[in-house]
C-alpha cells in the first residue's frame, strides 16, 4: 500500500516536472511568472489528439507533431504579446499571461467543445511487480520525463545555448556585451517551454483524458512545485515536482483524495511563511 | 593629433536619459594608443554615463566614437566588443551563478569574427591573471571584490581589443583590492591595450594614469598629463572655483 503510493507518486510528481521546469525556465530567463503554462499544456494536449485521432498518427509521432506545434505557438505568443511588454516589469508580463491562459483554453473550448475526448491508445493491463500495479502510462510517463530532464540539465549545463541562457538568466546587460542577444534566448526558451508543456500535456492526458481544463488541473501543482525547488532552479523544479507529488498521493492516507490539491496550497504557504527562495533557489539580490 | 593615430577618438560626444537634459555635454577626446586615461570627477558629473555611452549601451544624442579609426558609433554593444572596444561595468561585471570556466567560455564564444581574440590570447591572458586560472570550477559569485575584477579584466581581455572601458574597477573594494586592482591595470596597458579608467578613488587613478581628464558637470574642466596635477587643484576643479 504504502510503496505503491509512494511509486503513483513519483510519477505524478514526473509528470510535473516538466511544466514546473518550463515555468522556472521562463522565470530565469524572461523574469515572470507564467500563468498561462496550464493552458500550454491543455493546447498541447489538443494537439496531440488532432495527431493522433484525426489524422492517425501513432501516440508517440502526434506527441512529438504537439511539441512542434506548441514550441510554433508559444514562439508567436511571444512575438505577438510578450516581446512587446518585455520590459514592462513581472506584473504586466503576469497578467498578459493570464489573458494568453484564457485565450488559448478558450480557442480549445471553440475549435473542441467542452467534452473529454480520449487517445486512440490500447489501454494495457498494469504490470504487477513484487504486489505493486504498475500502468503502461505510467511507465511512458516516467521514461518520456527522465529522458527529457536529462536533455535539458544537459542542454544548460553543456552546451554553449544552455550556458547563453544562463548568462541571459543571471546578467542580461552582461550577456548582450559579451554578444549573447536576449532576444533570441528568450524566443527560444518559449520554444523549450512550450514543446515541454506540449509533452507534459500528452502525458496528462494519458492519466486523464483530453479536456479544455485539463492544465488547469495543475496549474497549482506546477506552481508548487517550481517554488518549492526555487523558482529559476531547473535542479530544483524537478525535486520540487517530485516532492509535491509525493506529498499529494501520501496525503491520501490522512485527507478525503478530493482534498488534495490542499497540498499544494499548503507547500505555498508554508514556503512563503518561511523559506521564500525555496528549497534549491538563492537569494535574489536586487539592486 | 589625428584621428587615425588615436586608438579612442570621440567628437562632439551628447548623452542623456530619457526626456532629461544631456549629462554628457559635448565630449571630445583623443587617447593615444597604449596609454591610461583617467576620468575623474566629483559625483554625478557623468563619467558612468560617458563610459556607457562609449561602450553602447547608452544611445549618444550627438557624435561619433571611433576605435582605431573606426566609426563605430552604430553599433551595438556586442558588436563594439568584436570592433576592439572591450568594457567592464561598475557593478555586476561576471556572472555570477556561472563557474569561472564558463565565464571564461561566454567571453569570446558569441563574438564572431574579432582578429586574434584565440588560444594564444588565452594563454596571455591568464599570464596576467594566474589566480583566476587556478579554480576553473569555482562559481564565479564566490570570488572576493578583488578577484570579481580580475576576472572581469580577463573576460574583457580574451576579445583582444584595442581599448579596453573600465567603470570604477575600485568601486567597494578593500584598499589592498585596490593596490591589486590598479596593478592589474597597468599589466594590461604593458601588454598593449589602451585604457580609459573612470574612477572615484582619485589617489588611485593618479598613481596609474598616463594622463587625466576631469569631469565636471558632463564637460571636460581639465586634461594634462597625471604627473601635473596637485590634490589642491582637484579640489578646486571639482568644486568648480576655477573656471
Amino acid at each position: 500500500m504504502m510503496a505503491q503510493l509512494i511509486l503513483n507518486g513519483l510519477v505524478t510528481g514526473l509528470l510535473l516536472a516538466l511544466p514546473a521546469l518550463a515555468l522556472t525556465l521562463i522565470f530565469g530567463i524572461l523574469k515572470f511568472p507564467n500563468f498561462a503554462i496550464g493552458s500550454m499544456l491543455t493546447t498541447g494536449a489538443y494537439a496531440a489528439w488532432i495527431g493522433n485521432s484525426l489524422l492517425g498518427m501513432p501516440l508517440a509521432v502526434a506527441a512529438f507533431f504537439a511539441a512542434l506545434a506548441m514550441a510554433a505557438i508559444a514562439m508567436l505568443s511571444d512575438v505577438l504579446v510578450f516581446a512587446r511588454l518585455r520590459d514592462r516589469g513581472s506584473i504586466t508580463l503576469l497578467v498578459a499571461s493570464m489573458g494568453l491562459s484564457l485565450i488559448l483554453e478558450n480557442i480549445c473550448r471553440f475549435a473542441f467543445g467542452n467534452s473529454t475526448r480520449n487517445f486512440a491508445f490500447d489501454v494495457a493491463r498494469p504490470i504487477r511487480w513484487h504486489g505493486l500495479r504498475i500502468n503502461h502510462e505510467q511507465l511512458i510517463t516516467a521514461v518520456t520525463v527522465i529522458i527529457c530532464v536529462i536533455l535539458i540539465q544537459l542542454l544548460l549545463y553543456g552546451s554553449p545555448l544552455g550556458r547563453a541562457m544562463r548568462a541571459v538568466s543571471d546578467n542580461p546587460s552582461l550577456a548582450a556585451v559579451r554578444g549573447v542577444e536576449r532576444q533570441t534566448i528568450a524566443r527560444i526558451t518559449w520554444c523549450l517551454a512550450g514543446s515541454l508543456c506540449a509533452l507534459s500535456g500528452v502525458l496528462a492526458a494519458l492519466d486523464r483524458a483530453v479536456d479544455p481544463l485539463l492544465g488547469w488541473n495543475y496549474q497549482i501543482p506546477i506552481f508548487a512545485a517550481a517554488i518549492l525547488g526555487g523558482l529559476g532552479s531547473p535542479a530544483g523544479a524537478v525535486a520540487g515536482a517530485l516532492v509535491i507529488g509525493l506529498a499529494e498521493e501520501l496525503s491520501s492516507l490522512v485527507l478525503p483524495t478530493n482534498y488534495r490539491q490542499i497540498v499544494s496550497f499548503a507547500v505555498i504557504l508554508g514556503l512563503l511563511l518561511l523559506r521564500t527562495e525555496g528549497l534549491f533557489g538563492r537569494k535574489a539580490v536586487r539592486k | 593629433m589625428s584621428a587615425t593615430a588615436s586608438a579612442l577618438a570621440v567628437r562632439g560626444l551628447r548623452a542623456g536619459y530619457g526626456n532629461g537634459g544631456d549629462i554628457v555635454c559635448n565630449i571630445d577626446l583623443d587617447q593615444s594608443p597604449e596609454t591610461i586615461l583617467a576620468v575623474i570627477g566629483p559625483n554625478g558629473s557623468g563619467k558612468s554615463t560617458l563610459v556607457k555611452t562609449l561602450a553602447g549601451l547608452l544611445r549618444p544624442r550627438a557624435g561619433t566614437i571611433a576605435v582605431t579609426g573606426r566609426d563605430v558609433t552604430p553599433l551595438s554593444p556586442a558588436r563594439r566588443v568584436v570592433a576592439g572596444l572591450a568594457y567592464v561595468p561598475q557593478e555586476a561585471n561576471i556572472f555570477g551563478n556561472l563557474t569561472i570556466r564558463e565565464n571564461l567560455q561566454l567571453a569570446t564564444e558569441f563574438l564572431r569574427g574579432r582578429p586574434g581574440a584565440g588560444p594564444a590570447q588565452k594563454a596571455r591572458v591568464m599570464e596576467l591573471f594566474p589566480q583566476i586560472a587556478a579554480r576553473p570550477k569555482m562559481l564565479a559569485g564566490n570570488l572576493s571584490g578583488g578577484q570579481r575584477q580580475m576576472l572581469a579584466f580577463a573576460c574583457a581581455l580574451l576579445a583582444n581589443p584595442e581599448v579596453l572601458l573600465l567603470d570604477e574597477p575600485s568601486a567597494g573594494l578593500s584598499p589592498k583590492f585596490v593596490g591589486e586592482t590598479m596593478d592589474a591595470v597597468t599589466r594590461v596597458r604593458e601588454s598593449g591595450v589602451t585604457v580609459l579608467l573612470v574612477e572615484q578613488n582619485v589617489a588611485a587613478a593618479l598613481d596609474v594614469a598616463d594622463e587625466v581628464m576631469v569631469l565636471v558637470a558632463g564637460r571636460q574642466s581639465l586634461r594634462v598629463p597625471a604627473g601635473q596635477v596637485s590634490t589642491a587643484d582637484l579640489a578646486d576643479l571639482f568644486f568648480a572655483r576655477v573656471t
